[in-house]
């Protein structure tokens, strides 16, 4: 089978530098012992060392450029938990990580040099993470007196693939929500808008699961094989084995949102219970990954697991930042949530209503026609009134389609006031 | 006069220029920028208190859970929801997982290379390191022999990945000052530390689902419902962490400080420190009292002069000046809520030279971090603090009490230890109470709020330091947000009086031989473990005026 030759393979490839995934300890001592190898080596290492090489013209590890743009560091500290293998087999055994501004142990020009020799070599892997931003023609992101844009289309140039790790970087993600203050938007985009060819790898996730930047990096650097990676990715240059099914079909509560069992409080008795969390807002009926299955931190927990609906945070439509999980989600634990055309906020349930004239020109602009109507590719489509909130009218936190006499009594019994009219106009908060 | 430039500096968050006149060998001037702007407190307008806490903690994914609770809290204030008994413990759990977390990772994985060589291991006596590290009566967990021969392989292959470009032979070789052995040791604590800061994460993602960004914090508690298993399973993992803290981190800094002891003659910043307390305390809930929530919290609130004297937090002392950075005007602001318009200029350190805003508390700079609150504990008298800060002094060879002998860059980085096993031991005596808790029969996690309009802020504390999150909500929805990040404070550029921020006046008068390696400037600013990522920040409430916010499709039919 297939998955198995894998597994040989790379544990083959480990083991001819005599080292295994996850015993390279013991075993290190064992061929340590059988070679007599001693400090009597160590004037050949240190001579091995004066020797040492950057780029890629030597040596057996595959190089890595790691750039961070507009980040908050997540996807590298995500990366920092990976344990099959670990992090410290993945950088000192399979790949030289050249330049990462959180694990590089050179500063300052020292890094920059190291980075610009690893590009001046070629055959390497950049991994992006983090949103590019083009804000004041992109100063909103500084790095060694220089814009951050130019760092990412310099080193994206000569790479043998660009993976734009997590969703900041496929999209802008929370940093492209309104009003997207520093212009920002995903890599892919950015290096067609600047006429760069590049093959962009996009791994959504806020942060990206390690385990799927792995699985990239095992076809490229294990594999040595490109091409099984080009073969994995769908119509968004996503791994298309990872985020090609929805959460929602693969949730270990799914059989309690058959059987119509569900948590309408957080923290409450059918929460204790792990009942389905679909009132709650949970995004996985329409969000894309494969969390459930592979889980989170040494396959510890996942956010549904937790007790924590999915907020969507793999949405990411690498075309449009527009189009990031935080706009796309909000309000998170709601059924229906408010859609943002521009300036203005309203419910989606309402537009088909208010589709003509101002309304519908501003939605053809803004391109959300397609998705209105549910036809476009990419991002959640907008939900109908699932069958069984509409038999349990009483149970339902969705609140759909209410009159303004009931949004009127609703908002008296939330907050003890009426809400004022502009707001029950608006749908705001239903 | 020479400058010297490290930029970008790298083992942090975030991206950090520092630029430093050179005389004489010494720093004599220093700029400090922050090379990121993003604009979270605009995002969240207009949204939901409840979608903030997820969103906020994005700003940065070493201390999420901090700005999640920091939010939390804001959003309870303004809500009026005090959180119930097991809501507090569960949040002090995450909480403390996440300091766990970040502690052994700045130490090990980002600040100890400043110090340790492990290419330098090579030429190392694996029995005499063995020797060494019983000697130092620091743990040893790994094979050292299988270690060594593991970096003879690497440095065989020739490329050195994290390593390349690396300061080991700066200051003409003599910066980097231990044995081979030592740094064998310390190599093997540095893969170690890999493994534990995992650990103390996967403690986040059992309570949290995953980690960096924790899913079950919400205003009102936690959607986090505890099982026997779960509880099994913290357990465990809470007393692995605690063992290995307990049996390394101390007795390393003790090795750091017997090679470095230059290293505690300078760095020592502006002198004045804020802590806003972190892990609300024994004896739930307080009532409306904020000031005795702060004051009780394990590791509590403080304010401390220059002679270390005590006084309680005044949210309108918080000041913001833009002067030096990249927003419109000169303005000093008070908080909270006040308008901010960012606008890039150029580089200019005679002028403006930062993304990050310059906070002031009653008009002067002041120090956040893990030496603030340790300061603040000590002097609110913390039994476990005052024991265990007197022992360390007298370790370094200081009088007991007497708290300047931490004032320098390897003080910073020492005294967080003593911090790192405090919450270390904390996480055992939580989940004990968790458990008693629930064996008396609470189930409660969860308060709905009764009203959903109002103001409140979260004065919290980030690994890093002070944390500052307040919030304006009309009818469930944000109309003004304001963030105030323990970086903003270290990494403050020149305020209005013309003083230099903490970080800027710790880098005045750190030795400097060699103005391409700066290694003593890279490890004063290592010690304040800067976070940029979350420093650079903007405010703006809705009726702002750069950008229209809601308008009513409605209102123009």
């Amino acid at each position: 089978m297939e998955n198995q030759a894998t597994i040989t393979e790379f544990d083959s490839i480990l083991a001819s530098r005599g080292v295994t995934r996850r015993d390279f300890m013991k075993l290190a001592g064992a061929v340590a012992v059988a070679a007599g190898l001693s400090e009597l080596a160590a004037p050949r290492v240190a001579q091995a060392l004066e020797e040492s090489v950057i780029g890629a013209t030597k040596g057996d590890l595959y190089p890595v450029i790691w750039i961070e743009g507009a980040s908050c560091t997540g996807c590298t500290e995500s990366f920092a938990q990976i344990e099959t293998p670990d992090v410290a087999t993945v950088v000192l055994d399979l790949i030289s990580l050249n330049y990462s501004e959180t694990l590089s142990a050179a500063a300052g020009h020292s890094v920059e040099e190291a980075k610009a020799q690893t590009i001046e070599a070629g055959n390497y892997i950049l991994v992006y993470e983090g949103a590019v931003l083009e804000g004041w023609g992109g100063n909103a992101l500084r790095v060694a007196g220089e814009v951050g844009t130019a760092a990412l289309v310099d080193a994206a140039k000569s790479a043998n693939a660009v993976v734009a790790l997590g969703s900041c970087a496929v999209n802008g993600g929370w940093c492209a929500a309104h009003p997207n203050p520093s212009n920002a938007m995903g890599v892919q985009e950015y290096l067609k808008k600047a006429g760069v060819e590049a093959t962009v790898v996009n791994v959504p996730g806020c942060p990206a699961n390690p385990e799927w930047l792995m699985s990239v990096l095992v076809d490229v650097v294990v594999m040595k094989d490109p091409s099984l990676l080009l073969a994995r990715l769908n119509d968004m240059a996503m791994p298309n084995d990872i985020f090609g099914q929805t959460i929602h079909d693969n949730c270990e509560r799914r059989g309690h949102f058959e059987n119509g069992e569900f948590v309408y409080e957080f923290g409450s008795e059918e929460e204790a219970k792990g009942y389905c969390l679909y009132p709650l807002g949970c995004r996985g009926p329409q969000t894309k990954s494969n969390c459930g299955v592979i889980l989170w931190n040494n396959r510890r927990s996942w956010c549904v697991q937790a007790g924590a609906p999915c907020i969507g945070c793999c949405e990411a439509n690498p075309n449009n930042p527009g189009q990031n999980w935080v706009e796309v989600n909000t309000p998170f634990y709601k059924r229906h949530r408010d859609l943002r055309i521009g300036d203005w906020t309203f419910q989606p349930g309402t537009i088909a209503l208010a589709l003509t004239g101002l309304v519908a020109a501003a939605l053809v602009v803004h391109g959300f026609g397609m998705k209105v109507s549910g036809r476009m590719d990419g991002g959640a489509d907008f939900e109908k009134i699932r069958k069984w909130d509409e038999k349990h009218p009483d149970k339902s936190i969705g609140k759909y389609d209410l009159t303004r006499e009931e949004k009127a009594e609703l908002a008296e019994k939330n907050c003890g006031h009426a809400v004022p009219e502009d707001d029950s106009e608006k749908g705001g908060q239903a | 006069m020479t400058r010297s430039v490290i930029d970008p500096i790298t083992r942090i968050e975030g991206h950090l220029r520092v630029e430093m006149e050179v005389q004489n060998g010494k720093v004599a001037d220093a700029w400090v920028s922050g090379g990121c702007f993003r604009g979270m407190e605009l995002v969240v307008q207009g949204r939901t208190p409840e979608d903030a806490a997820q969103i906020v903690e994005r700003i940065c994914g070493v201390c999420p859970v901090s700005h999640a609770h920091a939010s939390s809290i804001a959003g309870e204030k303004a809500y009026g929801i005090t959180i119930s008994n097991n809501a507090r413990i569960i949040r002090n759990l995450l909480e403390g997982a996440q300091f766990l977390h970040s502690n052994i990772l700045w130490m090990y994985n980002l600040a100890a290379l400043d110090y340790v060589n492990p290419l330098n291991a090579l030429t190392a006596n694996v029995a005499d390191a063995i020797d060494l590290a019983q000697a130092a009566g620091t743990s040893m967990h790994s094979d050292l022999g299988a270690l060594h021969k593991k970096l003879a392989a690497f440095a065989k292959n020739g490329q050195l990945s994290i390593f390349s470009g690396n300061w080991f032979e700066a200051d003409e070789g003599t910066a980097y000052k231990m044995t081979p052995e030592a740094d064998l040791i310390c190599t093997a604590h540095y893969l170690e530390a890999l493994k534990m800061q995992a650990r103390a994460s996967e403690v986040s993602a059992l309570l949290g689902g995953k980690m960096p960004h924790v899913m079950t914090s919400v205003p009102g508690g936690t959607m986090w419902v505890p099982t026997e298993q779960k509880l099994d399973d913290l357990k465990a993992m809470v007393d692995e962490i605690y063992n290995w803290v307990a049996e390394t981190m101390l007795p390393d800094t003790m090795v750091l400080a017997t090679y470095y002891p230059n290293v505690l003659e300078f760095g020592k910043g502006c002198g004045r420190y804020i802590a806003w307390g972190v892990f609300e305390g024994p004896g739930w809930p307080y009532g409306d009292n904020y000031i005795d929530q702060m004051k009780n919290r394990y590791l509590p609130m403080a304010v401390l002069d220059e002679q270390f004297k005590v006084s309680d937090v005044e949210e309108s002392l918080i000041d913001e000046y833009m002067g030096r950075s990249w927003y419109k005007g000169t303005e000093t602001y008070q908080s909270p809520y006040f308008v901010t318009e960012p606008d890039f200029t150029e580089y200019d350190v005679n002028d403006r030279y930062t993304w990050v805003k310059c906070p002031t508390y009653d008009g002067k700079p002041m120090e956040a971090g893990s030496m603030a609150r340790i300061f603040a504990a000590y002097q609110r008298k913390v039994p476990f603090i005052v024991e265990n800060v007197d022992k360390l002094l007298v370790a370094l060879g200081a009088k007991p009490g007497d708290l300047t002998a931490f004032q320098s860059t390897l003080g910073r980085t020492a005294i967080r230890q003593i911090e790192t096993l405090y919450v270390a031991g904390l996480m055992r005596e939580w989940v004990t109470e968790l458990m008693e808790a629930l064996a008396s029969g609470d189930s409660e996690y969860f308060r709905e709020p009764k009203t959903i309009t109002g103001e409140g802020t979260g004065f919290w504390e980030a690994p890093r330091g002070a944390l500052y999150h307040s919030e304006k909500v009309k009818d469930g929805k944000i109309e003004g947000y304001q963030i105030i990040i323990p970086s903003t404070w270290n990494l403050a550029p020149i305020n209005g009086a013309g003083d230099h921020g903490p970080l800027e006046q710790a880098l005045i008068g750190v030795p400097v031989e060699d103005i391409e390696m700066p290694i003593n400037a890279l490890r004063t600013v290592h010690s304040f473990d800067p976070c940029t990522a979350c420093a650079v920040h903007v405010s703006e409430p809705a009726t702002g005026k750069h950008f229209e916010t809601v308008t009513s499709p409605w209102g123009v039919k």
